[in-house]
């Protein structure tokens, strides 16, 4: 029993992509998938192997990242012009996607290297805005270059894939999962989140900050160049304008939604906020502006209440992760006992602050020692 | 134990105010007494202000969604295809930096639909009109166009800027979906295929005409370009082409209009290199800055713009005093029968005179009207690919011409491009 | 030498937009991202003003009146609730209060460019080159501006808690200095400073829009990091070479087109050879 519930929870984000894309391939296969659907499946895999790898750098390592979609753009440019190339050589347009996915992922990956070697000594806020002027810097050699199409964009119409794309998409996305879970289970996970909640500590510890961080940056940047790539099979032209800071914020607040450092959560979020942008847009003709400050709110409200050192305990109280144990222990109390046990490992502690840590043994226990009737004194 | 009660009126007086440094010895009680207490309020604090998050969250989505259904509701444009009509779709910014633009075609074409309804359409059938966002991005007008294909589109008037419509032309064409785009005038966009046209100008027809105009009255001339931008670098890359055909010399400066709009160095330098004319392939926001710049300056020189320089009233003030005029198809001021009608319609309607965006998409609507009258098309179930056929065979057939508020006697070749007579407007002011 | 002043006026406006961010930054250990949006809130202050009153001094004061109130109502609201949680979820705050600027001016005003006429002063020849007057009278009131900010922080008692807050927090308020309003304070002069930024901004380039603060902000804080950041005279430093070096490239037809992309990569490599800037302080970190 124990061992089969916890390979459901380490397999849990492949069988939500896998159902997915089978539901879908099976909805195709009777031909009932409408290609607004299958264009809009396209989008969100993308936008998950988006948001997947910024968490990477923003969840797990703890750095702000504000170029990401610089580094879709590298890969976008890289692998579409690959892709364009080789169009005529190899028939086959499933092996021009992934070999020009491959292509645009280490190209990306090099520009993260790149750009990773002398900024990620830098401390958080420093390496924010060398990664968005690399965002910008990227976006303007690309649009100045007449090889790539100048301002209009790389035409990469001859190799867009059409309504099939989200097959090969969502294959990226289980991809893109399998080395990122696989990453952060293993011991250098342990490292990367270990530099997340103190790097002094894990320097001390002998762990090799930097290297760290910089295989996580160009782990992160790789899957960030193979979403471009994606995008590139799916978007002709391919536009500089795409790639703003305004395209790296919005992965950036799916990752936040999602729960830093939280797979399926990043997962979901992510195919919501594009689900429902895409839907918006198309629909409603919703202002853009209105969404922006939807997305601002969000943002803000639950940064604070994730993280306002004053809210701490109302957080414990009030949130999701407590309620569903409210919940599961309600119903299956023999379940959420062995959860609490043996759960606890993949999950992300909240940081503690250290006037908690240094009044712990002052607290009452509360679970044990009821309150005292209330003598209210009158000031 | 701390219900909902907990945070009443009498204790939030004593309750220092939120933010203070939590090393603060409680005010009453002794040690052992004490770090309940403190414990105990503390929690009452975190949960007012947990209940005060709460409801600026409840609060701030309730705001929301009143603007959301504002929103929605607020626009009276009549869009939507209607069945038994024949439904014509278009992509367009109707929000973001673009949106000035996607409005007013949107808003062009809705006056053309309204002029055919109101007479009766084709043998009483009628025509419905749908425009989706796409905010000027690839993506979102590709979406647009699968939305409107499915929702039953029959021809469309493509989408409004460059980059879009370079995307919503190739799904079209691979669909075999007629589009006749208002504005999209890079070279591009018709080459994407045998189904796309334009109604403006191309962006190398405009470069060579302003060579050649500005050629025969000027010694040296200045060039200001964007260099971010399709339309501003599809102009500047026909006019360059054409002054080295004609031998002549020119001196050009550059910018980037999202993260360098401070003219200075540019006009400097044209100043300095005693240009006597600027000619300005952009838009006229950018454009209205350089004006004033150079008025800043005191270099009153000619200004010579293409036609997106229309409408550069708006932003100039009393400093500027150059002579500003700019070649376009649309003179609002015109006194063409058929112009005067339009605009005084479409100021009645949307309470501010059209500018050449609407123009274009008044026209494209019109033409794809007219064209179907002129082949007989009486089937309002006809498909997107036949009515295509027909369209096609009707604006390429030769004996096809169509007089509106960009042009008379306006011809199609097959490559797509328009072909109809400038003019040189100049800004009064 | 004209390209060199305008680059020097230019070099002012960033500068003072560098010392918000220098001066928050050094203060409050925070990054505030929404400082270039202040300075668009204060732009359409200015307009809104123009438009009631016609005239353009009232319409200044209530520009910077507006950032000065705003400034403190953003630090109260969205980033003093975060004080002591970690410096990551503060500058996802700031960009959350950065884009909801933006898009609340985006609603109210709209996204087509609004013109702003602050006036035209002429020119005057100065070596045989035509100068804006404008340019001159910005570069001139940066000037005053930045010497007044060093005397303040030096000279009076708000300015050296100021500086005591910014070594170490924690004494001082131990030596009975209220933090908070000193942060507070902070966020008021550093909004006032980004109005201005908006006043002097506006009369170089006379047009806005929602999205008007954002490049500035984001250049202007790149300035900051060149100076060194935390560092007043490295704000100045850092402001007016990159204003300088911005004119320099848009003046050569040949490199126009990279100006934003060379700004950036001398940020880039500056970061390599100084990691703490130009005039930057070498800060050991405490464990």
């Amino acid at each position: 029993m124990k061992t089969f519930r916890f390979s459901l929870k380490k397999y849990r984000n492949y069988l939500i992509v896998a159902a997915v894309l089978l539901l879908f391939l099976a909805i195709d296969l009777f031909g009932g998938l409408r290609r607004t659907d299958a264009n809009l499946l396209s989008q969100i895999a993308i936008s998950v192997i988006l948001a997947l790898s910024l968490n990477l750098v923003v969840g797990f390592l703890g750095e702000l990242s504000l170029g990401h979609a610089g580094f879709m753009c590298v890969g976008a440019y890289i692998g579409g012009y690959a892709a364009v190339a080789m169009h005529g050589a190899i028939g086959s347009s499933v092996l021009v996607l992934l070999l020009s996915a491959l292509i645009g992922g280490v190209a990306a990956a090099l520009a993260g290297f790149v750009i990773g070697v002398p900024t990620l000594r830098l401390k958080g806020d420093y390496l924010a805005i060398v990664t968005l002027a690399f965002g910008e810097i990227v976006r303007t050699l690309f649009r100045n270059q007449a090889v790539f199409g100048g301002a209009l964009g790389l035409d990469t119409s001859s190799i867009r894939f059409g309504t099939k794309l989200y097959i090969p998409a969502l294959l990226l996305v289980l991809f893109t999962l399998f080395v990122v879970q696989n990453l952060m289970s293993s011991k250098h996970g342990r490292a990367i989140k270990a530099i997340r909640d103190s790097e002094i500590a894990a320097r001390a510890s002998g762990i090799a900050v930097t290297k760290y961080k910089l295989t996580v940056f160009v782990i992160a940047a790789f899957f960030a160049g193979v979403a471009g790539v994606v995008y590139a099979h799916h978007t002709s032209p391919v536009d500089y304008g795409y790639f703003s800071f305004n395209t790296s914020i919005d992965i950036l607040v799916m990752v936040v939604l999602g729960g830093m450092g939280n797979l399926t959560g990043t997962m979901i979020s992510a195919a919501a906020l594009t689900f429902i942008d895409v839907k918006l847009t198309t629909a409603l003709s919703l202002d853009a502006a209105v969404r922006n400050l939807l997305y601002a709110l969000i943002l803000i409200l639950l940064v604070v209440w994730n993280n306002a050192p004053a809210l701490r305990h109302a957080r414990e109280k009030y949130s999701l992760r407590t309620l569903f144990e409210k919940l599961s222990k309600k119903f299956f109390p023999k379940k959420a006992e062995e959860d609490s046990e043996s759960a606890a490992w993949d999950k992300i502690p909240t940081k503690i602050p250290m006037d908690a840590i240094l009044s712990a043994d002052l607290q009452p226990d509360r679970a044990f020692t009821p309150d005292p009737p209330e003598k209210e004194e009158k000031p | 134990m701390y219900g909902e009660d907990a945070g009443n009126v009498a204790d939030g007086k004593k309750i220092p105010p939120e933010g203070k440094p939590k090393t603060k010895i409680p005010p009453h009680g002794g040690i052992d007494a004490a770090p309940h207490r403190y414990e105990k309020r503390k929690e009452e604090r975190t949960m007012k202000k947990a209940k005060r998050f709460l409801s600026v969250l409840v609060a701030s989505v309730l705001f929301v969604t009143a603007a959301l259904t504002l929103v929605s509701c607020g626009s009276d444009t009549k869009l939507g295809f209607k069945d038994g009509t024949f439904k014509i779709g278009a992509t367009g910014p109707l929000t973001g930096d673009t949106s000035a633009y996607g409005i007013s075609v949107r808003n062009g074409a809705i006056i053309a639909i309204e002029e055919i309804n109101a007479a009766g359409g084709i043998d009483g059938i009628l025509f419905s009109f749908d425009m989706k966002d796409d905010m000027s991005e690839a993506q979102k007008a590709a979406n647009g166009y699968f939305a409107l294909y499915e929702d039953g589109m029959q021809a469309s008037i493509g989408a409004v800027t460059s980059g879009a419509c370079k995307s919503f032309a190739d799904v079209a064409q691979a669909d075999g979906v007629f589009a006749l785009t208002p504005s999209a005038s890079a070279a591009e966009v018709i080459a994407a295929g045998d189904c796309i046209f334009r109604v403006c100008f191309g962006d190398p027809q405009q470069g060579t005409i302003a060579a050649h105009t500005l050629t025969k009255t000027y010694q040296k001339i200045g060039v200001v370009y964007d260099n971010s931008d399709t339309y501003s670098a599809g102009i500047y890359a026909a006019f360059e082409e054409e002054m080295q055909a004609l031998g002549k010399t020119y001196e050009t400066t550059s910018f980037e209009k999202n993260s360098n709009t401070n003219f200075s160095a540019q006009i400097t330098k044209l100043k300095s290199a005693g240009c006597d004319v600027i000619f300005l392939p952009i838009y006229y926001t950018q454009a209205g800055l350089i004006a004033k710049e150079a008025a800043k300056q005191g270099y009153n020189v000619p200004i010579f713009g293409c036609d997106g320089l229309d409408n550069i009233e708006s932003q100039l003030d009393d400093s500027v005093t150059a002579e500003i005029s700019y070649c376009t198809p649309f003179d609002v001021r015109s006194t063409d029968p058929a112009v005067e009608k339009f605009v005084k319609a479409y100021t009645d309607k949307f309470g501010k005179a059209p500018d050449q965006f609407a123009a274009d998409g008044y026209d494209a609507v019109m033409i794809i009207y007219e064209a179907m009258k002129a082949a007989g098309v009486k089937d309002v179930e006809i498909s997107a690919a036949d009515l295509s056929e027909i369209l096609k065979a009707t604006l390429t057939g030769g004996s096809f011409t169509y007089s509106g508020v960009t042009g008379k006697n306006m011809k199609w070749t097959a490559d797509g491009s328009c072909e109809k007579d400038p003019q040189i407007v100049k800004v009064e002011r | 030498m004209n390209i060199l002043i305008n680059g020097l006026c230019l070099g002012g406006v960033y500068a003072l937009i560098a010392l918000g961010y220098t001066m928050v930054y050094g203060i409050a250990k925070m990054l505030n991202f929404a400082h270039g949006d202040i300075i668009m809130v204060g732009a359409y202050a200015l307009f809104s003003g123009m438009a009631l009153t016609g005239m353009v001094i009232p319409a200044c004061i209530l520009a910077a009146v507006l950032c000065t109130l705003l400034g403190i109502l953003t630090e109260r609201v969205a980033y003093r609730p975060l004080r002591g949680a970690s410096p990551l979820a503060v500058l996802i705050t700031a960009i959350g209060v950065s884009y909801l600027l933006e898009s609340i001016a985006q609603l109210i005003y709209g996204t087509d460019s609004k013109p702003v006429s602050i006036g035209n002063f002429g020119t005057v020849k100065i070596f045989s080159a035509d100068v804006a007057v404008s340019s001159l009278l910005t570069l001139g009131l940066c000037l005053v501006i930045m010497v007044g900010l060093t005397l303040f922080v030096r000279k009076t008692k708000l300015g050296r808690a100021m500086l005591a807050v910014s070594e170490d927090r924690g004494a001082a308020e131990l030596m009975g200095i209220n933090t908070n309003a000193i942060i507070s304070l902070t966020f008021a002069i550093g909004s006032l400073l980004a109005a201005f930024a908006g006043i002097f901004y506006l009369m170089k380039i006379p047009s806005i829009t929602p999205t008007l603060g954002s490049m500035p902000g984001i250049k202007a804080f790149t300035a900051a990091v060149i100076g060194g950041i935390g560092s007043i005279p490295g704000a100045m430093i850092g402001g007016i070479l990159l204003g300088v070096i911005e004119e320099v490239c848009n003046s050569i037809p040949a490199v126009a087109s990279y100006t934003t992309a060379i700004e950036f990569g001398i940020l880039i490599l500056l970061l390599l050879v100084k990691p703490n800037g130009l005039l930057g302080k070498q800060r050991r970190e405490k464990v």
